[in-house]
This record gives structure tokens, sequence and C-alpha cells, in this order.
């Protein structure tokens, strides 16, 4: 499945609306729902946060994969934006010294792991790949 | 779709707080004054943007020495506020498991 973006929030229900269509359609299992939504999101935002000079579409794909799916998005016309050069988050700080920058992330990474970054001909792409973790008896 | 409403205790949260409900959740959390009660029972998602809320709005709150308690919190939303090491920022109190049928 492949949908563009527009650089809205609101595409944000788009996103959440095809994902569950695509699980529908594939049967994947709801115990994925929550990290593919978030870690979409996340990403989704980063892209139109740290590329403000363009107004092109995003390309999101899903593609089903043994026990999972893989997420990609594409940011079109961009500077390079690594995800994985952002610094990881301190949740040990207290209160007073905590800040939300790189809390995304560091949830992306909590909960899908690894985040793979290319970047060619001016096209920034970020997946990951969600899968089902395996039942150990 | 996302749906805040004032309580006697503080406020209760529906549905999906993301980064596009963000603005609207912070709006009804200006409006808490020193300790408030955040009803998570019938809220499905959180992503950064509205943890991002919840902390702008404990730290204005624990300043003047109330702050924010998250109650009948689901399993995924305590997975996200464990990983974020909100859990040891906030008072979390779970939902309470669901009555086996009668």
């Amino acid at each position: 499945m492949k949908l563009s973006l527009t650089r809205e929030l609101s595409e944000i229900q788009r996103i959440v609306e095809a994902r569950r269509a695509f699980f529908a359609e594939r049967g994947l299992p709801a115990t994925l729902a929550y990290a593919v939504d978030l870690a979409t999101e996340e990403l989704f935002v980063n892209m139109i946060r740290h590329n403000s000079v363009t107004t092109e579409a995003i390309t999101l794909e899903l593609e089903a994969v043994q026990d999972g799916v893989v997420i990609s998005l594409t940011d079109h016309n961009a500077e390079p934006f690594d995800p994985r050069d952002v610094a990881p988050v301190d949740c040990t700080l207290p209160l007073e010294e905590r800040r939300t920058g790189g809390l995304g992330l560091h949830l992306v990474r909590s909960l899908v792991g690894a985040v793979h970054y290319t970047y060619q001909n001016r096209c920034s792409t970020v997946s990951f790949v969600a899968k089902v973790e395996p039942q150990h008896v | 779709m996302f749906e805040a409403q004032s309580t006697p205790e503080g406020i209760r949260l529906a549905g999906r707080l993301d980064a596009a409900a963000a603005g609207q959740a912070e709006l009804h959390f200006d409006d808490l004054a020193s300790t408030a009660e955040v009803d998570m029972a019938e809220l499905d998602y959180i992503s950064s943007a509205g943890l991002g809320v919840l902390l702008k709005c404990h730290k204005r709150l624990m300043a003047g020495g109330g702050g924010l308690r998250l109650v009948q919190v689901n399993p995924h939303i305590a997975e996200i506020l464990h990983y974020s090491g909100f859990d040891m920022l906030f008072e979390v109190v779970p939902a309470s498991p669901a009555r086996p049928p009668v």
C-alpha cells in the first residue's frame, strides 16, 4: 500500500485509517498496531518539522512481511536528516530537567527497535520493521 | 478522534492524543490548577506530543505544590509511560482489571 501525505498533522488520521485497512486486509495482528501507529506518527512529524522548506508530499509505504510489516516514509526534496543521529534521551532525569525533545525517537526505538535511513537524490527515507515476537514455550 | 472533558477531580481523556490533538489537549490542561486527576480509562493512544502536554502541565502544577495524577491507565499507555520514564515522574494508577463475565 502506498499513500501520498500532505505536510499536515491532520494527515495522522489518514495514516491510522490506512494502517487499519492494511492490517485488516492482510490479517496482521492487532498487537502490532500501537507500535506501528506510534513509530509512523513520530517519524512523519519529524519529517514535517525538520524540512519546512518544501511543500512536496511525503510518501508512506506499508509492506507485509512474514510475521509483521515494513513501514517506510520518504521525504522528497529534503536535506539529510538521519534520525539515528539524534542523541538518546535520559529518562532518569528529574522532572525539572526533563524535556520532550528526542522523546519521540526514543519511543520509536523502544517499540520497534532499529530505524533504517537512506538518503539519495535529495530523498530521505526512514523505515522500520514491526514483527510479532516469537513465543517461547 | 480525541476528546477531553472537565471532571470534578480534573480531566477525562478519550480517544487518541496524537500530535494533531496535542494543541486541543493543551487548552484543557491549561485550565487545571493545583492537584488534578487525569482519567485515562477511555484514552486509546498517546504519542510523544501528548506526553509533552502532560509534562508541561505537571511541571507548572508541581511548581505550585500540586501535580497531575494519572488514573485508569490501560496497559498500552502504561507501557509508553514506562518507556519514557514518565512512570517515575507521575503517580500512575493502572486501570482495574475487567470484571469477569457473570
